[in-house]
């Protein structure tokens, strides 16, 4: 084989300059760093991460506290107290556990379900591309909250897992997309090419050379869609198809609706603990996009 | 495809409409074996989906378990209020965004860019729903200046202006509230698509050519700048309708989203059927519809 063969030197890039781990997200960090929105966005997100794992260090009662009910907010109790004279504001950073938890689970299993199908239906194409994307496209014009509203009520049980069940289960067909369109285009590149003539396996080529190709997109779709999820599982909660066991921000919207004209506090601190939330994800997901340079070419 | 998929998946729930019909209490076996039998209810999924299609091609969606009427009786008293409210919801926001997304696009990096941008981004932050009950607690609680829920006032009106003013001030609220969501999304759209336009040559050579910044900016930028915008609006049908089904049953707006949400929580199965389907319908004629649009507003596109 000549020298300067590209196969060879296929194989030579690997020692000639490899990034660590460590410096690649460094440099995502500084590309970050320059939009003052994704930085906020990014502060964002981490406060409510650090609220939701320390909630019982740092809330000021503990969520069975009793005391005096619907107490507008005060020295005492900053955001008020609720119908059943617990302090509002450790109910929101216990309700931050779960609402994260449901956002980011969704997601999961979205992600995972949707790599699964589009990587199927972009890699092999043909017939099985045909039918996953007629599925996919099917299951994507449906309007999500109520295709959620219909999905949920089967279950006889209301419980936080099976909505976030439901709504992994039907939020895949757009990251599904996305990544199909993202395996179409890379699928023609030289270097799955030159992998392929080197005789690696469809397996091979997908994991190690395709995949890791469309992870930042996929971390950009699923850190925007983590609110959403949050969103969904409130207002499901919220219209009565919810858990009312695991106290999420829905549930404590729920119980304010109920006394929306005596006490505004209790529908006030909810609404506005989602609304930084999202907030929050929205900016990160858009600075990470820049950031990572994603092109959304799946549309 | 999309009657199989519902179909199916309200008929595996567990819960027995029998019994969700006639109450838990006080009936004998005999009496809930010969409701089963009636309805069809003991017959096989498959044969009961081809029992209901070959009923739905003749126009009878069946009979709800609950108020024992006809569903598509009840479905079309409801659709007419939901078009109301999507249509009011889809105009306001279509003019707002657009004019908007133009001027942060001309004004790339100005105030006014930055301004409306973060009302955007806040836009579709806020969880719809929210804002509707801070809505309420405010406009109608407190100022008193828009009616609490419903359609229209239940009062005689001196004259059909008057009632139809009545009928304004109910929309105001639900619609505002749903505006606010679809605008900020039409608003990110309209303002990338056009500053993606204004960056092509074609944009300079016009502005070379000495023609009017004014003549640029509507006949070159922006007919090209909505077509993307326009394959966006069949998605439409789907955020409206979704965000319809909470924002309808806050303020008691008496269309097919708070049809739903009252009927899925007593799991009335052929009116959830019928609702589902009839949902369904609407957002597929509303992505073909935008099809349509799009082959009219882009010459290139043809369909054979």
């Amino acid at each position: 084989m000549p020298k300067d063969s590209p196969f060879e030197s296929a194989e030579e890039t690997r020692d000639v300059y490899k990034p660590s781990r460590a410096t690649r997200i460094f440099t995502i960090w500084r590309k970050l760093k320059t939009s003052k929105l994704a930085v906020a966005g990014f502060g964002i997100v981490l406060i409510i991460t650090i609220i939701a794992i320390f909630a019982p260090l740092l809330a000021p009662y503990d969520t069975t506290w009793t005391g005096r009910s619907r107490r507008p907010p005060s020295m005492e109790h900053l955001l008020g107290t609720d119908a059943s004279g617990r302090d509002m504001l450790s109910l929101i950073m216990y309700g931050s556990r779960v609402s994260l938890y449901v956002g980011i689970a969704a997601v999961s299993l979205e992600i995972l379900i949707g790599i699964g199908i589009g990587m199927c239906a972009g890699y092999f194409g043909g017939i099985i591309d045909e039918s996953l994307m007629r599925i996919t496209d099917m299951i994507m014009t449906l309007p999500e909250l109520p295709l959620l509203i219909v999905a949920v009520t089967f279950f006889e049980v209301r419980s936080i897992h099976i909505i976030v069940l439901v709504m992994g289960f039907l939020g895949w067909p757009y990251i599904a997309r996305y990544v199909r369109g993202e395996f179409l285009s890379l699928r023609e590149t030289t270097y799955v090419e030159a992998a392929k003539s080197m005789g690696a396996g469809s397996w091979r080529i997908i994991v190690r050379h395709i995949l890791p190709n469309i992870l930042s997109l996929v971390i950009v779709l699923a850190t925007m869609d983590i609110p959403w999820y949050i969103f969904y599982e409130a207002t499901l909660t919220f219209l009565g198809f919810g858990d009312p066991s695991s106290p999420s921000w829905g549930v404590l919207l729920e119980k304010g609706y109920l006394y929306l004209t005596t006490a505004w506090w209790m529908i006030t601190f909810p609404g506005i603990a989602l609304f930084f939330t999202s907030l929050g994800f929205n900016l990160f997901g858009d600075g990470l996009r820049d950031a990572l340079d994603v092109t959304e070419r799946g549309r | 495809m999309i009657t199989v998929l519902v179909f199916t998946l309200i008929h595996i729930a567990p819960g027995d409409p029998a019994i969700a019909m006639v109450g838990r209490h006080g009936l004998s076996k005999e009496i809930l074996e010969k409701l089963r039998t009636d309805y069809g209810l003991d017959q096989p999924i498959p044969v009961q989906y081809l029992i209901w299609v070959s009923k739905v091609v003749q126009g009878d969606l069946g009979y709800s378990y609950v108020s024992k009427r006809p569903v598509i009786t009840m479905i079309g008293e409801r659709i007419p209020y939901t078009l109301e409210l999507m249509l009011a919801a889809e105009f306001i926001s279509i003019a707002i965004a657009v004019i908007l997304g133009v001027i942060a696009a001309v004004k790339h990096y100005s105030l006014a860019d930055a301004v409306a941008s973060v009302g955007a981004l806040v836009g579709y932050s806020i969880p719809t729903f929210w804002v509707a009950l801070v809505g309420l607690l405010v406009f109608s609680f407190h100022l008193g200046w828009l009616p609490l829920s419903g359609v229209i006032t239940p009062t005689e009106f001196p004259s059909p202006v008057h009632a139809f003013y009545d009928h304004l001030t109910h929309l105001v609220l639900p619609a505002g509230v749903l505006v606010l969501g679809w605008t900020a999304y039409l608003f990110r759209m309209v303002r990338s698509s056009m500053l993606e336009v204004l960056r092509q040559d074609y944009i300079t050579t016009a502005r070379a050519k000495g023609l009017r910044e004014r003549i640029v900016i509507y006949k070159h930028a922006l007919r090209n700048a909505l077509l993307p915008v326009v394959t966006y609006l069949g998605y439409s049908m789907g955020f409206l309708l979704s965000g319809a089904a909470v924002i309808e049953y806050i303020f008691a707006w008496p269309g097919l989203g708070d049809f739903l949400v009252t009927i899925a929580n007593v799991r009335d199965y052929p009116t959830m059927m019928g609702a589902g389907s009839i949902i369904a319908i609407m957002v597929l004629l509303a992505n073909l519809c935008a099809d349509i649009a799009y082959a009219v507003v882009d010459p290139r596109i043809r369909y054979d």
